[in-house]
């Protein structure tokens, strides 16, 4: 909206103050930085600081790893250098030279792109059609050309694409390609990854890496964040490891180890967790013949017979895309069933209302928290309270009691350890770890019979993901049976007493921890035997 | 009533402040180019408004329908449900209640039986674009939008021939009986009964259901997110569906409020667009009940005020309109003219 700038100059001050001290003390000469920045402070309009006193630096050609527990500041960090935050203060300096970076399309000319957690591409374009958006800002759209620069770049870097496939049709691993290729095309030198790998499979992972090498190895520098220590060792140069908003070290990759990053990432962190084997009772879910139509009409489930047992973690193991989605959306009630039927012991749940369901004590921890499992613009307990705030004590003849929803608020809030300024905060000014912690949260605090968990540990730092795994195991000893989709195979092994693999719509093998075959595993997942 | 002032309701006060001045700054630049001074414009209108008892009373008098059909569009805007089509349902409930008004004649139940039919009938004609909408997936913008042609032409065909007055000319119905009339609270002036439900009791019982009840939660979160709604359990089309409904019930009483408190008859002209001027408050208000109702006192205060300003300053009627657009425009813009400010420091994001 254009406004006249007299109209407002007065009141006008500069909230940022870029001073142009010289950093020669520094024992690094300022060129070979790639992006320097120093005393970084960010502080969100709640009062939040999320950055203090930051102090960071990538060099040319390097992989560097951000590690922090939920929270930490990782995310507004690299949202200040891509330009989508201003931070209150503090020095950037990119290729020796100091600047202000306002917004994404500055940082883009500087050379920095970012990959942001929830994908940012229009489902229904084509890849070409997608990369083109952000590329002619002006003027007539000339997708050849752009096919063109698609394949030149992506044969440069062979990271093979089809630039006419629709995005809405590439699995989760090559649409983060796209991303990656988006921002190459626009010949940005530093890219900058937020948690690529929390919902990649291990082998997109590795395809990833794959990629992040080539990268390096051109000369370009990746930032990544992640929660995965091994992930890190396994492709970073240095770490950085941030802790409530400040930086904790920087360290030489080769230099460290696992046990030595973990307990830096969570002060004093050793692992606790004892996993040990459920015993199952009675059958409480009981699917039987279950066909289920996916998004474009296809059959994504294919006639599915299962069995799950109070007090029994089911593993659900395959490739994203061969139907876990659409099953696991036809036992909540979120997906018609088109043939067959779903039974809780003797309660018929075939094509029932989700609410109902829900009534019936299953909880569902969806993959996609942002758009299925939050309202963003509501307060943390308000939210907290999404399944439950039509029963009493929440609310009585519909009158809502804040009160009561607050108090369970602060209980869930405190056993789970939700990172919140106040239970009445929205949404969307916690951190990813930390939305995901309040819907695993809520869905595992409610009384349910079943809990159906979709990558119940994605986005969460080491003890988060750790209290979750107890408090899953705590469920299964008190009876409760949960189904368990996870694209971290190392999960679903390390919990699940039963695992199922599904490929083309089926169940096409069944192990017991006892009887697991990891190597027969994975060639079922890829629909060989 | 709890008014805790959050820095989001502090930032919803700036947006509205904002809007109403740059609105009042661009229909300054019209006063210029007519020929006419636009403080002491300004003046005459805050004159005809507020000037004396008799005319702040009118001003209430005016708010009234304007509160009451903005206060059922805040609850379907609060839902995302843009419901365009106020006008249409005001005049259905007008006239489904004038009919019972007057086929009732002089009784007690007269006046709660025609209460109650005209919410039915507003509640009847936002149900046909609630159900399109819920069952169809129609989208209620455009049908909402039409049904309002359908239904001022209808209620005019109602008032030619069947249910025209046998004791005037003009294409209207007969008089109501007096049991329907809304008492006079304040003698020598128009304060009717109407206006004290409206603002006492209406308004009350909307922030009341917005904020304080289920019904109010699930229309924040299907209105915010629908998908997550759907997968926590909330019945997503039914909360939709009464949205839209209960939009149409307050719609139908302020019609016949507008019969049973000042024409006494239905007409085809009962309303100068209250269905459109509540889209301007609901927005300008944030769809927040207490803002809504600010916002309606606002746009009644222009109203009447601009038809002594026009006759003083001998400028055209139509200023009303004209702020009522340029309101919209600057309300709908004032999220990133907010945006810019705080950028720019001027205000503290
Ligand atoms: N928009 C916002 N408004 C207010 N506070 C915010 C906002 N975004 C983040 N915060 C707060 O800032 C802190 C740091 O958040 P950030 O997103 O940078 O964490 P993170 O290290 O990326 O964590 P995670 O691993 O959970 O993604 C958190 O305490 C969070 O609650
Ligand atoms: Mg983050």
């Amino acid at each position: 909206m254009p406004l006249s700038p007299i109209f407002f100059k007065k009141t006008k001050f500069e909230v940022e103050k870029v001073s142009n001290a010289s950093t020669e003390s520094d024992s690094v000469t300022r060129s070979d930085h790639s992006i320097f920045v120093r005393g970084i402070r960010k502080t969100y309009p709640n009062g939040v600081v999320a950055n203090q006193d930051v102090t960071f630096s990538i060099l040319r050609g390097e992989v560097h790893a951000l590690l922090g527990e939920n929270g930490a500041g990782k995310t507004t960090l690299v949202k200040i250098l891509s330009g989508c935050l201003t931070p209150d203060s503090g020095e950037i300096l990119v290729n020796g030279r100091s600047v202000r970076i306002e917004d994404p399309i500055k940082a883009v000319k500087l050379g920095i792109g970012m990959v942001h957690q929830h994908f940012t591409l229009i489902p229904t374009f084509t890849v070409a059609e997608n990369i083109a958006l952000s590329l002619s800002l002006s003027g007539r759209l000339n997708l050849d050309a752009v096919k063109g620069k698609i394949k030149e770049v992506s044969k440069n870097l062979t990271l093979e694409i089809d630039p006419d496939a629709r995005i809405e049709q590439l699995p989760v691993g090559l649409r983060q390609r796209v991303e990656i290729l988006r921002l190459l095309c626009q010949d940005v030198d530093i890219l900058i990854l937020d948690e690529p790998t929390s919902v990649l499979t291990p082998l997109e992972v590795e395809e990833l890496f794959k990629t992040i090498r080539r990268l390096k190895s051109k000369g370009r520098s990746v930032i990544i964040i992640t929660h995965k220590v091994k992930e890190a060792l396994a492709i970073s140069d240095r770490i950085t490891i941030m802790r409530g908003g400040r930086v904790v070290k920087t360290l030489p990759t080769i230099s460290t180890n696992e046990a030595e990053l973990a307990a830096l990432v969570v002060e004093g962190f050793a692992s606790s967790l004892r996993v040990d084997r459920g015993k199952p009772g009675e059958p409480v879910l009981m699917v039987k013949n279950l066909s289920v139509k996916g998004k474009r009409g296809e059959m994504a489930v294919k006639g599915v017979d299962l069995v799950l047992h109070a007090g029994e973690i089911l593993g659900i193991a395959g490739v994203a895309g061969n139907g876990q989605k659409e099953l696991v959306e036809a036992l909540t009630g979120l997906r018609r069933i088109e043939s067959g039927t779903s039974l809780l012991k003797t309660c018929d749940l075939t094509n029932r209302p989700p609410k109902f369901i829900i009534r019936k004590g299953v909880s569902y921890i969806p993959e996609d928290r942002i758009r299925r499992g939050v309202v963003l613009s509501m307060s943390v307990s308000e939210n907290l309270a999404l399944k439950n705030f039509e029963e009493q004590p929440f609310s009585k003849n519909m009158v809502i009691n804040r009160e009561s929803i607050d108090r369970y608020a602060s209980d869930l809030i405190s056993k789970f350890g939700i990172r919140a300024s106040d239970p009445c905060a929205t949404v969307s000014s916690l951190s990813g770890g930390n939305i995901g912690k309040l819907v695993v949260a809520r869905e595992l605090s409610n009384g349910a019979n079943i809990v159906v968990a979709e990558q119940p540990t994605a986005g969460l730092d080491v003890k988060a993901s750790e209290a979750v795994h107890q408090k899953l195991m705590e469920l299964r000893s008190k009876g409760v049976a949960a189904l368990l989709i996870s694209a971290d195979l190392d999960e679903i092994i390390k919990l699940s007493d039963r695992i199922v693999v599904m490929y083309g719509g089926k169940f096409v093998g069944e192990f017991t921890h006892d009887s697991l075959d990891i190597q027969k595993l994975a060639r079922l997942m890829l629909g060989s035997a | 009533m709890e008014l805790k002032l959050t820095k989001s309701t502090v930032r919803s006060i700036y947006k509205a402040v904002i809007s109403i001045a740059l609105a009042l700054v661009v229909t300054s630049v019209l006063f210029i180019a007519t020929g006419a001074n636009p403080i002491l414009a300004y003046y005459y209108i805050f004159v005809g408004a507020f000037g004396n008892l008799n005319l702040t009373v009118e001003t209430l008098v005016r708010t009234t329908p304007i509160l009451l059909v903005s206060l059922g569009l805040a609850i379907a805007f609060k839902c995302k449900v843009w419901n365009i089509g106020a006008e249409g349902q005001l005049y259905m409930g007008a006239m489904a209640g004038t009919i019972t008004a007057v086929s009732l004649g002089n009784s007690p139940l007269t006046l709660p039986a025609s209460i109650l039919v005209a919410i039915l009938g507003g509640m009847a004609w936002a149900a046909v674009p609630a159900l399109m909408k819920t069952k169809l997936g129609i989208n209620e913008v455009i049908t909402t939008f039409l049904m309002n042609y359908v239904a001022i032409y209808f209620v005019q065909w109602l008032l030619s021939f069947p249910f025209r007055s046998p004791d005037t000319l003009f294409p209207e119905s007969a008089q109501v009986p007096q049991a329907a009339v809304l008492p006079i609270l304040l003698p020598t002036t128009r304060l009717h009964l109407g206006v004290v439900l409206a603002i006492a009791v209406a308004l009350p019982l909307v922030y009341f259901l917005m904020i304080k009840t289920t019904f109010g939660y699930k229309l924040r979160a299907v209105g915010e997110n629908p998908e997550a709604a759907r997968f926590g359990g909330i019945n997503v089309s039914r909360t939709i569906f009464l949205a839209l409904v209960l939009s149409g019930a307050l719609a139908g009483i302020a019609g016949l409020f507008e019969v049973s408190g000042i024409q006494f008859r239905m007409r085809g002209s009962l309303s100068p667009g209250y269905g459109y001027t509540g889209i301007v408050v609901a927005l300008l208000g944030q769809n927040n009940p207490i803002g809504v109702f600010l916002s309606s006192i606002f746009l009644a205060a222009i109203f009447n005020g601009s038809s002594t300003m026009s006759r003083v300053l001998n400028q055209p009627q139509g200023v009303v309109d004209f702020i009522q657009g340029v309101l919209v425009i600057f309300v709908l813009g004032s999220e990133y003219i907010m945006r810019y400010l705080e950028k720019k420091g001027v205000f503290k994001a």
